[in-house]
C-alpha cells in the first residue's frame, strides 16, 4: 500500500497522515451511479462485465446518485438531458467526483458543428475531474480514467477545499 | 400487385376535382403528389380499398424543400421566404406486397396539413417530429407539440429549417461550439 | 453465560446486558465478510474476479466501504420528516439485532434463555416492517413509498407461511425454546430435525419427505424476510430506483446494509436452528476425542457459524442466479402456492406426531 516506503524512525514506528487513510478509502470504494446515455455506455458496460472488470477497484453500480461518489457520464448529452444530468450532480453527496468519457460529453463529439441540439461539452454544466478520450474509449482506457482519477484522490488533501 | 402508374389512374377516376400529379424521372421509384388538405381522404382511401389495401405507413417525412428566395432580414439574418414545405408518405402493403410514395406540399408561410393519425397509428410520432423539426403544423392532431426538442425551445424555431440559426444560450447553457 | 457473567460482576442486570449485547461483536465482523463475500461470490459466478485491488484479493473492501461513507456528506433533502428520517435505519437495525438475543451461539451461551424463544424472534422481525415504511413514506419521494409499502406487504404476507412451519417443528420438537430444540439434535448428522428427529423409530422415517418440504417452504418464505432476491422488489435497481433506501447516503445507508446482513444471518441461523442442529457438530467433537470438555463450546460456535454462513451464501447464490419475481407473482406465491403447502404439513406432521 505504499506504506512501508515512509522512513523506519528508530523504534519501528511507520508515521502516516490520516488524509492518506481517508484518502485511500475514498479511492478504493468507489460507487457509480449507474447513467449511460449512448454508445459509450455499451463500453462501459462491457469494462464492468467479465473480460474488464470494474468491480476489482471497488467500483460497484448503485441505482440512485444519493448513495453514488463518482458519475460516468458516457454518450452525447442532449441540452434536454443536461438540465437532468444538473439536478442529478446537485443530488450526489459530497466528495463526488465526475469522470467525462468519450468524445461526444468532453467537447460535443462528431457534432461539434452542426449539432443543434447537442451541449459541446458536459463541462458546461458540471465540473470535470478527469476526461477519457476516444469514440468510444476502450476499456482499457475507462480503466485507466479511472486509475488517473485514483491518483488525483490520493493527492487530495484537506486543507485547500474542492469546489 | 400493382405499381404507381396504375394508382394513379385508379386515385384519379375516384377523386375526379382532386388534383393529382406523378414524378417519373425520380431515381428511386415514381412519387405521386396530392393535395396537403385532402389527404386524410385520400389516404382513408389508400387503406380500405381491397385491391390497394395500404394498410402499414412505413415512414411519414417533413423536408424543406430548398425552393425559397434567400434574403436578408432586419437582423441581418439569413431567412428564406417563398418557397414550400413537403410530407413524404411512404406507403407499403402487407397483403399485396406494393410500395407507394405520396408527396403533399405546403407554402412555407402557412403549413397545414391533415393528419392521418386516424389511419395509421405510427403518424403520431412522425407527425409529432415533422411539426418539431420543420414546422407543418398537422390538423386534427390529437397532441401536436414538440417532441425531440425541450419542451420550451423556442416557439417558431424549426431546426431542419434551411435557415434555421442556433440561439446564443438555453438555460444558462453556451449552444455554438 | 448469564450465570457466568452473574458470579463474575455480581449485578443481575449488568449481566444481562452484556449477555444480549455480545452478539454485536460477531455480527460486525460478519458484516465485514458478509459484504466482501458477496461481491466475490457475485463476481466468480458471473466469471470476473470481485475486488482484487483493496487488500489481498480485496479482503480490505468493507473496510474502506466504510471509511468512504463516514465521509460522506449527510444529505437531508427538503420536505421530509426530519425525526422519523433520521430514527428508521436504528429501527431496522435493531428490529434484525433482538433476534440475536435469542439464538444459541452454543451450549453454554445463549444472550437470553427465554422459554419462548422462537414466539419472541417471529414478534420482534415485524419491527422491521416498522422500520421500513417509517424510511420509505418519511424520504418524500414516490420510489421510496411504493418500495416501502411493497416490502411491507411482502413481510407480512411471508410471515404466515414462516409461523406455520415454525408452528409444526414445535409440535415435533414440543418446546418453543431454541437451545433446548438444539440439544434435542445431538451429535452425528442424522439426529438432525431434516432427517426426522433424534428418536430411531419408524415414524422417524415417515417424517423425512416433510421434513425437506419444510425446510424447503421455510427457506423461500425466510428469503422473502429479508427481501433477498428472489422476492428483493423493494429494493429492485431497475424498477424503483432504490426501493425504499433512495434518500439515505453515508452512514444512515450504511445501518442499513448493516441491517440487511444481520437479518440475512440471523434467518440462516434459525434455519440451520430449526432443520440442521443448531450448533452441534455433524462429525463428533475434537474436544471428545481429545478429552478436552471445555474445547466443546468453542467448536459448536464454530459449527453454528460455519452453518449460518452456509446458508447465507446459498442466499447469494439464489440471488445472482435467479431473476426477480414480480409483485403480483409475489402475493401469488405467498398466498396461493406457500401458505396451502405449509397447512398441508402442518397436518400431516401432526398426525404423524399423533402416531
Amino acid at each position: 500500500m505504499g506504506l512501508l516506503d515512509k522512513e523506519f524512525i528508530d523504534s519501528n514506528i511507520v508515521i502516516a497522515k490520516s488524509e492518506d487513510l481517508l484518502n485511500w478509502a475514498r479511492l478504493s470504494s468507489l460507487w457509480q451511479l449507474s447513467f449511460g446515455l449512448a454508445c459509450c455506455a455499451i463500453e462501459m458496460m462491457a469494462t464492468s462485465a467479465s473480460h474488464y472488470d470494474f468491480d476489482r477497484f471497488g467500483v460497484m453500480p448503485r441505482p440512485t446518485p444519493r448513495q453514488a461518489d463518482i458519475i460516468i457520464i458516457s454518450g452525447t448529452v442532449t441540452l434536454k438531458m443536461a438540465t437532468r444530468i444538473k439536478r442529478l450532480y446537485e443530488q450526489m453527496p459530497d466528495p463526488k467526483y465526475i469522470i467525462s468519457m468519450g468524445s461526444c460529453s468532453n467537447c460535443g463529439g462528431p457534432y461539434w458543428e452542426h449539432g443543434y441540439h447537442v451541449l459541446k461539452g458536459i463541462d458546461r454544466v458540471i465540473p470535470v475531474d478527469v476526461y477519457v478520450p476516444g469514440c468510444p474509449p476502450r476499456p482499457e482506457a475507462l480503466l485507466e480514467g479511472l486509475l488517473k482519477l485514483q491518483e488525483k484522490i490520493r493527492k487530495e488533501t484537506l486543507r485547500t477545499k474542492k469546489a | 400487385m400493382k405499381i404507381s402508374e396504375e394508382i394513379f389512374e385508379i386515385l384519379k377516376n375516384k377523386f375526379p376535382d382532386y388534383k393529382f400529379g406523378l414524378e417519373t424521372e425520380t431515381p428511386v421509384e415514381p412519387v405521386l403528389s396530392a393535395d396537403p388538405l385532402k389527404i386524410n381522404e385520400i389516404a382513408h382511401f389508400l387503406a380500405e380499398n381491397e385491391d390497394l389495401f395500404f394498410d402499414s405507413l412505413m415512414n411519414l417525412s417533413g423536408v424543406d424543400d430548398a425552393n425559397g428566395e434567400k434574403s436578408t432580414d432586419a437582423d441581418g439574418a439569413e431567412i428564406i421566404t417563398g418557397g414550400t414545405l413537403s410530407v413524404y408518405y411512404h406507403l407499403h402493403s402487407m397483403k399485396f406486397n406494393h410500395k407507394l410514395t405520396v408527396k403533399v406540399s405546403t407554402p412555407r408561410e402557412n403549413p397545414e396539413v391533415e393528419s392521418v393519425e386516424g389511419i395509421w397509428k405510427t403518424a403520431n410520432w412522425h407527425e409529432r417530429e415533422a411539426y418539431d423539426m420543420v414546422g407543418i403544423i398537422f390538423l386534427n392532431h390529437p397532441d401536436l407539440e414538440r417532441i425531440l426538442m425541450p419542451y420550451d425551445w423556442e416557439e417558431g424555431s424549426h431546426p431542419l429549417r434551411k435557415d434555421y440559426k442556433n440561439p446564443e444560450f438555453y438555460h444558462g447553457m453556451r449552444v455554438p461550439y | 453465560m448469564y450465570d457466568f457473567l452473574v458470579d463474575l460482576i455480581g449485578n443481575e442486570i449488568i449481566a444481562a446486558f452484556i449477555s444480549a449485547a455480545l452478539p454485536v461483536v460477531f455480527i460486525v465482523p460478519f458484516v465485514i465478510f458478509g459484504v466482501l463475500m458477496e461481491r466475490k461470490v457475485a463476481g466468480h459466478m458471473q466469471d470476473r474476479l470481485g475486488p482484487m485491488r483493496v487488500g489481498y484479493h480485496g479482503i480490505l473492501q468493507t473496510v474502506a466501504d466504510f471509511f468512504k461513507l463516514l465521509q460522506k456528506e449527510d444529505i437531508v433533502a427538503d420536505g421530509i420528516d426530519k425525526k422519523f428520517f433520521n430514527f428508521a435505519p436504528y429501527l431496522v437495525f435493531a428490529g434484525s439485532y433482538a433476534v440475536y438475543a435469542a439464538l444459541p451461539f452454543s451450549s453454554k451461551y445463549i444472550g437470553a434463555d427465554i422459554d419462548l424463544g422462537i414466539f419472541y424472534i417471529i414478534a420482534v422481525s415485524g419491527l422491521v416492517v416498522a422500520g421500513i415504511l417509517m424510511a420509505g413514506w418519511t424520504s418524500n419521494n414516490k420510489y421510496s413509498l411504493y418500495g416501502a409499502l411493497r416490502s411491507a406487504a411482502q413481510i407480512v404476507s411471508y410471515e404466515i407461511p414462516t409461523a406455520l412451519i415454525i408452528l409444526s417443528m414445535v409440535m415435533l420438537t414440543g418446546t418453543l425454546s431454541l437451545a433446548e430444540m438444539s440439544e434435542m439434535q445431538t451429535a452425528y448428522f442424522w439426529n438432525w430435525n431434516i432427517f426426522g428427529g433424534a428418536e430411531w423409530s419408524f415414524t422417524k422415517l415417515l417424517l423425512i419427505p416433510f421434513m425437506f418440504a419444510g425446510f424447503l417452504l421455510f427457506y423461500i418464505s425466510s428469503l422473502a424476510e429479508v427481501n433477498r432476491t428472489p422476492f428483493d422488489m423493494p429494493e429492485a435497481e431497475s424498477e424503483l430506483v432504490g426501493g425504499y433506501h433512495t434518500e439515505y447516503s453515508g452512514i444512515k445507508f450504511s445501518m442499513f446494509f448493516l441491517a440487511e446482513y444481520a437479518n440475512m444471518f440471523a434467518v440462516s441461523a434459525l434455519v440451520s436452528v430449526l432443520f440442521f442442529g443448531g450448533y452441534h457438530s455433524p462429525i463428533g467433537y475434537v474436544g471428545n476425542t481429545l478429552g478436552l470438555e471445555a474445547l466443546i463450546p468453542f467448536e459448536q460456535v464454530f459449527w453454528f457459524a460455519a452453518k449460518g454462513i452456509f446458508f447465507v451464501f446459498v442466499q447469494m447464490w439464489l440471488r445472482w442466479t435467479l431473476p426477480r419475481v414480480r409483485v403480483d407473482q409475489l402475493m401469488t406465491i405467498c398466498w396461493k402456492y406457500l401458505i396451502p403447502y405449509a397447512f398441508l404439513n402442518l397436518l400431516i406432521i401432526g398426525i404423524i406426531t399423533l402416531i
